[in-house]
């Protein structure tokens, strides 16, 4: 270990700048062409009192959005439910995806059709993937109670219609469908963490258990940071799943932000608000992300 | 720096030479301007065939204003309409239903159809109904097609075993019901099963049977007064549910389309849902399963219903709004309106296409009771409320759903309903 | 085979074990796809009978035929692959490079482009849509697949990066100067060592790529109108009508055939996630 944590030679030279510029160019253009301009309109609306309509004038309104939203009970509500649902399905899909790519990565008979069938959530559409749940999880005759039935456990759940536990159902039918990106993302991440240095702690006579936390879980710092943090944005914004499971109810417990902001634009037609909303989201999540990215980058420099 | 450069060209370059590629569908533009886009909903295999019959024979008849169907679909036509509109390319005649398209003609997206209709059509159509399509400031912003109600559906064996007789007068009151669903409650089954995971809307139309209208005063004036008329429907609902458990209150959080299964299995001897469901029960109740639709619903105020009309509109900003509102007429024919109707098992909007659907159906599989469901159904206050959809998503469904799962009283839920009013006021 | 594998195989109760908990996963993870396949082969009546089995009383195939026919799966399976194909190529060839100089080279860029990575997925993508919809419009490619790969290439773009950088930041840098200590130049060092080490990455973000413009859904109903260019979960949406009502056999017919494609894909690639390559190429 130490002999490999040498500490990174400063690599600035003169070419480097243009290089950096050669190779990053390609990204950056279709990205200013295409995602910027949207990204700054979405921003802007935000500051206005944008309103669906044929002809309708937009007049930038300063904070008045910001003042109005500090008032709005619901939308805060939603957003303590989007955070429940963001931390939750993020961390137990992180535990979850760990653990099965660890078991994948291992040469275990009839491996091929385990990762193939681990990436199943993945193969369907969020829509699909709602409605199927849906009837599996029909009180009276979805296949999960029945199961349930045959075991002899409690067999009348009202899986989705149970103010208390609906969210809950939700965030594990959320981690379901979000496990295989991250199982895959680690599984790569895994195969990536050069042997040598498992062996090398193999000869010095580590345990499994301590070369998993000293060495496997290091050189994945990085890989781990990067899937947590997309899955937590994503997460936290997923939209479509939701809406086709419970559409927020029942009593407005699974109201999701992304929720929220997209009735507020789309079905009450106040772009500007809701725009207002997306910014709120940003700074926010924002500010986590900061924090948490730049601990990271701290622990990864010492 | 000439790497860069050519590095930069050749990027350009890229999205022009794709566009020459015909694979992607560029530049294939159609050349004539006298095509009218229709974007149909039709969902049922016989109304998307009935659809396409129509526009066949419309595009026969006139072949300078050819129609071309483009088939939509209910759950996301909302949010694409939005989009289109803003973008400016929704299509010439859009299909969708009054309780959505009221929404954009406020925004002012649709054309004016009163000058372009013929008398035939207009006077097909009840006032009542044509009210329901009728925008603040009076313009008729879509052709009401097909109309849905709320019915009981029977289980007529499991009536025969409980020795209960069915019902068979002009209506049904909400008294009856709620006897009869105590009467046909024996250990395991329940009288009645209702799937309500969306109770708005159903609380809403059936509460003009009560003369309970909510709302008073239009558009941005609208304002709320819950009383006790208005409450009447989830009261009995819940004191089905809760006092006199003949109304399975897990059911009551599902959705029509889960408790179905409920109703071929005996567990509900009737079932409440929309019209439309006896399609579903015609083609997959289980063989030997015998079913009657019972007499329409009725509160003190009679056996009315809020009108929510599939309808036809015309873009405001299409290139042929004339063209376009002809081909509305055309479509809005009684014979057509009939053919449609029995293919999605709805009510047409128009008295001669019921007519005809009463006599080409013989008025079996519940089609009488159907039809005559129909004739109650009529605009409500709520639907001339501005803020109503954002109401009922925020305030009305939460609350009602908490209430019809007995976690509020009634009067929190009335406290509910009004304090949600004021807070969007 | 890593030697973590080996060392806890050496256990005799550890195999055993790690079968079982495979097996749990797998009972999840697949279970509903069991699920979606004995629907795909039920009549309507059996599907609304609330005590048929969990299997199909007989495999009739009306539903795939019927789907098939309905929907059009054919041209909308081929119209999905054109566009998702597409997007993968190009977004990967475009962040390869790019997710390279970021973790390499410390310029001011990399804030910059974190920073723009970062905010471009926090925001809502459903309120971006109407602005990227006028933009599309404005350039004349609503209604093309071109429109659909650009819209999936802008917006797989962050993520992809993102993911790459963190596979190149997860490679030590010390590999590469030792190469580069050996002789060999940039590109051979890039070409030797970089890339064998990125492999499975590069297969996690393309599999990432192309998975997202397959089930994109809602910019496709947008942007297309004509029925030629709908794409597969365009095509699904046929069988979901109003009010909750879904034509089930249909629908989970056409979402298994809809599938298969990816499953084959996986089943394809999934050996790529293994570093055989890797071991080689690192002492060379």
């Amino acid at each position: 270990m130490t002999a490999l944590a040498a500490p990174p030679r400063p690599r600035r030279r003169s070419s480097d700048g243009r290089d950096a510029w050669l190779l990053v160019l390609p990204a950056l253009l279709p990205v200013m062409l295409f995602s910027v301009y949207p990204l700054v309109y979405g921003v802007a609306l935000g500051f206005t009192d944008a309103e669906a309509g044929l002809n309708v004038e937009t007049h930038f309104n300063g904070l008045d959005n910001y003042v109005e939203l500090a008032g709005n009970g619901l939308f805060w509500d939603s957003f303590k439910i989007g955070l429940i649902w963001a931390f939750s399905v993020t961390v137990l899909q992180f535990l979850a995806s760990l653990g099965l790519a660890l078991l994948l990565n291992l040469d275990l008979r009839l491996r091929w059709l385990a990762r193939t069938l681990a990436l199943v959530p993945w193969a369907m559409p969020p829509v699909i993937i709602a409605i199927m749940w849906q009837l599996m999880l029909n009180p009276s005759y979805g296949p999960v109670n029945r199961t349930l039935d045959a075991l002899g456990l409690p067999s009348s759940i009202n899986w989705l219609g149970e103010a208390s536990i609906a969210l809950p159902v939700v965030i594990v039918v959320g981690v379901w469908a979000g496990m295989p990106q991250t199982t895959v993302t680690l599984l790569a991440g895994l195969q990536s963490v050069p042997a040598e240095l498992n062996e090398a702690a193999a000869i010095d006579g580590a345990s499994t258990w301590r070369r998993f936390w000293h060495v496997t879980l290091p050189a994945l710092r990085p890989i781990i940071v990067a899937i947590t943090t997309l899955d937590l944005i994503w997460n936290f914004n997923s939209f479509a799943l939701v809406f086709v499971l419970t559409a927020g109810g029942p009593g407005g417990t699974t109201m999701l932000p992304s929720l929220f902001a997209y009735n507020e634009a789309f079905r009450y037609g106040n772009f500007g608000y809701a725009a207002a909303m997306g910014n709120v989201m940003v700074i926010l999540i924002g500010a986590f992300l900061f924090l948490y990215l730049r601990g990271q980058m701290r622990r990864r420099l010492q | 720096m000439r790497t860069r450069n050519s590095a930069v060209a050749g990027l350009l370059a890229l999205p022009l030479a794709l566009t020459g590629c015909s694979a992607f569908g560029v530049g294939d533009d159609e050349g004539g301007s006298s095509t009218i886009t229709f974007q149909s909903l039709a969902f049922q295999d016989t109304t998307i065939a009935a659809t396409q019959s129509i526009v066949d024979a419309w595009n026969e008849e006139h072949p300078d204003t050819q129609v071309e169907l483009v088939q939509g679909s209910w759950d996301n036509v909302h949010d694409q309409l939005v989009t289109q509109f803003q973008g400016g390319t929704a299509p010439d005649v859009i299909h969708d239903e009054s309780a959505d398209i009221m929404g954009f003609a406020e925004q002012g997206y649709l054309a004016d159809l009163s000058p372009y209709l013929s008398d035939e059509v207009t006077g097909a159509v009840s006032d009542d109904v044509w009210k329901s399509v009728t925008a603040g400031d009076g313009s008729v912003v879509a052709a009401p097609t097909l109309l849905q109600s709320y019915v009981v559906f029977a289980n007529t064996d499991a009536f025969a075993d409980a020795g209960v007789e069915i019902p068979a007068g002009e209506t049904l009151t909400w008294d009856d019901l709620q006897a009869l669903a105590a009467q046909l409650t024996a250990d395991g089954a329940y009288g009645a099963g209702w799937g309500l995971q969306q109770p708005t809307a159903a609380v809403m139309n059936l509460a003009l049977g009560f003369d309970g209208t909510f709302f008073t005063g239009q558009g941005a004036d609208a304002a709320i007064d819950v009383g006790e008329d208005e409450l009447a429907v989830p009261e009995r609902i819940h004191a089905m549910a809760y006092e006199d458990q003949s109304l399975d209150p897990v059911s009551l959080t599902q959705s029509g389309s889960d408790v179905l299964p409920g109703f071929f299995d005996g567990k509900y001897a009737m079932y409440v849902a929309g019209n439309y469901v006896a399609q579903q029960i015609t083609e997959s109740a289980p063989e030997g399963f015998n079913w009657a639709v019972l007499p329409p619903l009725a509160g003190p105020a009679g056996p009315v219903q809020a009108a929510n009309p599939q309808t036809m509109s015309v873009a405001a900003e299409s290139d042929d709004v004339e063209g376009a509102a002809a081909f509305v007429d055309f479509f809005m024919q009684a014979e057509h309106q009939a053919a449609l109707a029995q293919g999605d098992w709805l009510i047409p909007s128009s008295g001669e296409a019921r007519d005809l659907v009463a006599e080409q159906t013989a008025g079996e599989n519940g089609w009488e009771a159907i039809l005559a469901s129909g004739e109650g159904l009529t605009a409500a206050p709520f639907q001339a409320a501005v803020n109503y959809p954002q109401w009922k998503d925020q305030y009305a469904t939460p609350a009602l759903q908490q209430y019809l799962a007995d976690e509020i009283t009634l009067d929190q839920l009335r406290q509910q309903l009004t304090d949600g009013w004021s807070e969007l006021g | 085979m890593t030697t973590l594998a080996k060392t806890v195989g050496r256990r005799p109760y550890a195999r055993p074990l790690q079968y079982l908990a495979l097996l749990a996963y797998m009972c999840f993870l697949a279970f509903p796809l069991l699920f979606l396949l004995s629907t795909a082969f039920k009549t309507p009546r059996e599907l609304q009978s609330p005590d048929a089995g969990l299997l199909p009383e007989q495999f009739n195939l009306d539903n795939f035929t019927a789907a098939i026919d309905k929907a059009d799966l054919y041209t909308a399976a081929g119209n999905s692959l054109l566009v998702a194909v597409t997007t993968t190529v190009i977004v990967t060839a475009v962040a390869l490079p790019a997710a390279y100089a970021l973790v390499r080279f410390r310029t001011k860029l990399r804030a910059a482009a974190t920073g723009w990575i970062l905010l471009s997925q926090v925001f809502p993508f459903i309120l971006i849509i109407i602005p990227l919809f006028l933009l599309l419009k404005d350039i004349g490619l609503v209604n093309t697949l071109l429109g659909l790969v650009l819209v999936y290439a802008v917006w797989s773009l962050p993520f992809s990066l993102w993911m790459l950088q963190g596979y190149v930041a997860a490679i030590p840098v010390e590999l590469e100067e030792a190469s580069a200590v050996d002789g060999a130049g940039r590109l051979k060092t890039l070409a030797k060592v970089v890339l064998p080490l990125l492999a499975p990455g590069l297969v996690a973000t393309s599999l990432f790529t192309f998975i997202n413009s397959w089930n994109e859904f809602f910019f496709a109903l947008v942007l297309i109108q004509d029925p030629d260019m709908q794409t597969l979960p365009l095509a699904l949406a046929r069988f979901v009508g109003a009010e909750g009502q879904v034509q089930l056999g249909q629908l989970a017919a056409a979402a298994l055939l809809a599938c298969i494609p990816s499953l084959v894909f996986f089943m394809l690639i999934q050996k790529r996630l293994t570093a055989g390559l890797l071991s080689g190429a690192v002492k060379g």
